[in-house]
């Protein structure tokens, strides 16, 4: 049995205090321990973005940042995007454009054009290019996810 | 699950002990590269020493020495830092070309310099704004120029039990303009299948190529016609380029396309900065 390291963190705004084995990924720990399991995993070495998650406000993937590196940190993924069960303006407009097909990718992209929105309020092609630049979509959705992220850029 | 040791440092001091201490000992800044080396058997640390925390590695500033980078500081802090982007912009620009966004939210500059991939996509700019390298280990400190940091693929010149404190980009800044072009198989997450940085320094250039040799390299003989012989005809001076690189063919293209990219980049790097 792994050693495991006591982290204190938020996660989606409420304070945790838990037992983190180290070695275990953040990705694995949000999964396994967390049991959130809107953040996916795909290819766990970085190239996909289907794991992002928000760490102190910051779009990462979670599958390279180890689960002990979230002490002290405040930690969001995809369950917390929709307010009181409300979607969303982001989640809203993939859905008005289709911005998907099998959806694997869909959190990730959507925590990517979460962080995107908060940095920049009327993107460019080229800034959306740029932040959406790690996130993989396979069934290759990517005209509809980009109409998606300036229409909830004017939202 | 991997078994290693996580060790936080606190401070420099502790880290440089522990570092020095006879075992498998990593440092771990971003994570981007050495996560993913230890998933595919390529290093087999004993412990991981997270050195994100050192206030000494952390640093981001200007001076009247010129800019320091902290080995801590992300590639994506780094392409947003007002002077770079204001006095060294080919700086930014390759930080920018690294991975992905998320991927620059946790890799350094220091971290993809210490990795030494003749591709990496930071060293040609590096190269060509004479950056020097801040070492900090069991004997003090010591200072080398980026182009000596590389010595093979996957090699650098740290000594056992040292750390990059810092990347300083002496004073003074070029003053003309300077582009880096990134020749790969996709438009992000890929290594440069070759990385060209072309710098004006006035009616002078300085211009470095990444993925065509062991280390990246300097293009001596096209910044020699230019800069001593005054060549004004870009094409001419950019075919020289064949006599600086000895490219491999690997699975992101074969050393004939390398050759010939390499050339066609150099020539736009210097339209582009040299004037048409």
């Amino acid at each position: 049995m792994a050693e495991c390291v006591k982290i204190s963190f938020t996660v989606n705004g409420e304070q945790e205090t838990r037992d983190a084995a180290v070695g275990q990924t953040l990705l694995s720990f949000i999964r396994d321990e967390l049991h959130l399991t809107g953040t996916k995993s795909g290819c766990e070495i970085g190239e996909c973005g289907a794991c992002t998650v928000l760490l102190n406000g910051k779009p990462v993937n979670s599958c390279l940042v180890l689960a002990v590196e979230l002490d002290g940190k405040d930690l969001v993924t995809i369950e917390a995007i929709a307010k009181d069960g409300k979607l969303d303006k982001i989640q809203q407009s993939f859905i008005d454009h289709a911005a998907f097909q099998c959806g694997y990718c869909t959190p990730g992209m959507i925590i990517s054009t979460k962080a995107l929105l908060e940095r920049k309020e009327n993107p460019t092609d080229d800034d959306i290019n740029e932040a959406l630049s790690g996130n993989l979509c396979r069934c290759g959705a990517y005209q509809e996810i980009r109409a998606a992220v300036k229409d909830a850029a004017k939202k | 699950m991997l078994a290693y040791e996580y060790i936080k440092c606190s401070n420099l001091q502790e880290a440089l002990e522990l570092l020095e201490s006879n075992e498998l000992v990593y440092p771990l800044a971003g994570g981007t590269d050495l996560f993913v080396g230890m998933r595919g058997g390529k290093f087999a640390p004993k412990k991981l020493l997270d050195i994100k925390n050192l206030n000494d590695l952390k640093v981001l500033a200007e001076d009247e020495q010129g800019i320091t980078l902290g080995a801590a500081v992300t590639l994506n802090d780094i392409a947003e830092f007002a002077p770079v982007k204001k006095y060294i912009p080919i700086l930014a620009s390759g930080c920018r070309s690294v991975g992905s966004y998320m991927i620059r939210n946790r890799a350094t500059l220091a971290g993809n310099i210490c990795n030494a991939s003749p591709a990496a996509d930071t060293s040609a700019p590096l190269y060509c704004l004479n950056a020097v390298v801040n070492l900090v280990g069991p004997g003090g400190d010591r200072t080398i120029p980026v182009n000596e940091f590389f010595t093979g693929p996957g090699k650098n010149a740290l000594k056992k039990g040292e750390l990059v404190r810092s990347v300083t980009i002496p004073k003074p800044y070029p003053s003309g303009n300077g582009v880096y072009f990134k020749a790969s198989r996709t438009g992000s997450v890929d290594l440069a299948t070759v990385g060209v940085a072309v710098q004006s320094w006035g009616d002078q250039v300085k211009i470095a190529i990444g993925a065509v040799a062991p280390t990246p390299v300097r293009a001596i003989s096209v910044e020699k016609e230019i800069n001593e012989n005054g060549e004004k005809d870009w094409a001419k001076a950019a075919a020289l380029v064949k006599n600086d690189i000895s490219p491999i063919t690997d699975l992101r293209g074969s050393r004939e396309y390398r050759y010939h990219i390499v050339e066609v980049l150099v020539r736009r790097g210097l339209e582009q900065t040299m004037g048409v």
